[in-house]
């Protein structure tokens, strides 16, 4: 048997990685992931090395979903660190877990790629329709979709909570409303009329903004 | 006959079932389809598969981390181990577009091929391990469950588990707890699997959240093995034996890649 094959009993419990056969010394023990919220947005760069090892898989598996793996995902899931970092100011630790945020992050960064592939695609059909000079043309549509969502999941940062909350588990988890109550601990009618009137303020919102952007 | 109230039409736009009465009117009173229409436009918007809570982990190549760095100009970085953790398995393949008209939906065909890959220790999602565990750990369950002898010449079988391949591993196995007359209890593994290429198998206890693990030691495919369980690990705060592929990179800590589970049933 080599050194290898030997019974190496180590407890590791995640998130504070305590070993007792650590190969790495020299790191301290890690703090617990609302620690690193904290410190993340405090400014701590050590913060943004550990949310990356912590989190950084779950953000790129969300933008592999979204474009496959490559290029588009890795940007976005740069593009995801970088903002937070940058943007960092804009974290409320006590109002949402860094990972929680980090998603909301992604969802924005994945909404923007979309509408940057729509104006790129726009931009090479009217070069084609002018090619062809051809007047009936009303040019290029843009994908109301992809508009819609660049909007509206900024009038979702928008909501206080709980509708912030309850709205995201409809949609971003697919839970009904009988489980959104179960899972937040709020009685169902509290929970239903959140609904109605978030999704009322999203009509709001792509009737005030949603017809000046796609003029 | 009234109109469906407000909030039923908010669910109606979430494409919740409404009670019968309430659907039967839906059908048939258009003003009530169009509010459903005109709220749903929002719900079509957000509530797509791209946006949906992360599921699967995929660790992003280190040139990923490197452009963050240039970035944001920040001195520090995440361990080399980390950022060394690359895929084992093809990640899921891409959406094949946007779909507005579908909210989130499970779609097993996008289950990874393996335990999905961002290693144990750096986080605390239950999301790693748990997406293929979900599938495999319940569908081993009583399937060719592994007899519990009692009297063997050395202790009592008190918990066994039959481990079934995750993904196209092929391996399989058996585990028992083997309680000894002295109170002492080991985990005796029997995998079946092709030793791997510059590695190890090591076998760990997790729990059902698969968030916190016990490692028990080395096993090798063909070969029979008994692991101590350290005293006081309860086999009913972990029952479920996982067998990883290591590689020889001196971390202690789980490599993400499992290629077989089991459920430990007294
Ligand atoms: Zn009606």
């Amino acid at each position: 048997m080599t050194e290898l094959l030997e019974r190496r009993p180590v407890r590791v419990r995640v998130g504070s990685v305590s070993t007792d056969a650590d190969p790495t010394p020299g790191y301290s023990p890690e703090p617990d992931d609302a620690e690193v919220g904290r410190r993340f947005a405090a400014g701590d760069e050590q913060a943004l090395a550990w949310a990356y090892e912590r989190f950084a898989g779950q953000v790129h598996g969300m933008a592999v979903r979204a474009f496959g793996p490559g290029p588009d995902a890795e940007d976005v899931t740069q593009q995801v660190f970088v903002s937070a970092w940058t943007g960092r100011a804009g974290y409320r630790p006590e109002q949402a877990p860094l990972p929680a945020w980090l998603v909301g992050v992604c969802r924005h960064k994945i909404a923007d790629t979309w509408a940057r592939r729509d104006r790129q695609r726009r931009a090479a059909e009217a070069a084609i329709t002018e090619a062809r000079t051809a007047p009936e043309s009303t040019g290029p549509q843009v994908d109301t979709a992809v508009a819609d969502r660049v909007l509206l999941l900024a009038e979702l940062e928008q909501l206080g909570q709980p509708q912030r909350g309850i709205i995201e588990l409809a949609f971003f988890e697919d839970l009904t409303h009988t489980q959104i109550a179960a899972r937040t601990g709020l009685p169902l009618g509290t929970v239903k009329s959140h609904i109605r009137r978030t999704l009322e303020r999203l009509r709001t919102r792509l009737e005030v903004d949603g017809a000046a952007l796609h003029a | 006959m009234q109109h469906c109230t407000p909030e039923q039409l908010a669910l109606a736009a979430l494409r919740e079932p409404l009670p019968d009465a309430d659907a039967a009117h839906l059908d048939a009173c258009a003003p009530c389809r169009d509010e459903v229409a005109s709220l749903r436009r929002g719900v079509d918007a957000l509530a797509v598969p791209e946006l949906a809570a992360p599921s699967a982990a995929v660790a992003p190549p280190p040139s990923v981390w490197a452009a963050i760095a240039a970035g944001t100009g920040v001195r520090t970085a995440p361990r080399p181990e980390v950022l060394a953790a690359a895929p084992v398995a093809p990640p899921p393949p891409p959406l094949a577009a946007v779909r507005p008209q579908a909210g989130p939906e499970p779609d097993p065909e996008r289950e990874p091929a393996s335990a999905p890959v961002v290693p144990l220790r750096t986080g605390r999602s239950r999301l790693l391990l748990a997406t293929a565990a979900s599938l495999v750990v319940g569908a081993g369950i009583g399937a060719g469950a592994v007899a519990l002898g009692t009297g063997s010449d050395e202790g009592v079988a008190v918990a066994a588990a039959a481990l079934t391949p995750l993904a196209d591993s092929g391996a399989t196995g058996e585990a028992r707890v083997v309680e000894r007359s002295d109170g002492t209890r080991v985990l005796q593994v029997d995998l079946a699997a092709a030793d791997p290429r510059g590695g190890f198998y090591e076998v760990w206890l997790l729990d059902e959240a698969v968030e916190d693990l016990v490692s028990l030691g080395v096993v090798r495919g063909g070969r029979e093995v008994e692991l101590t369980l350290p005293p006081g690990v309860d086999v009913g705060e972990f029952p479920i034996v996982d067998v990883s592929v290591e590689p020889l990179d001196g971390d202690p800590g789980h490599s993400g890649q499992s290629i077989a589970r089991g459920t430990l049933e007294s």
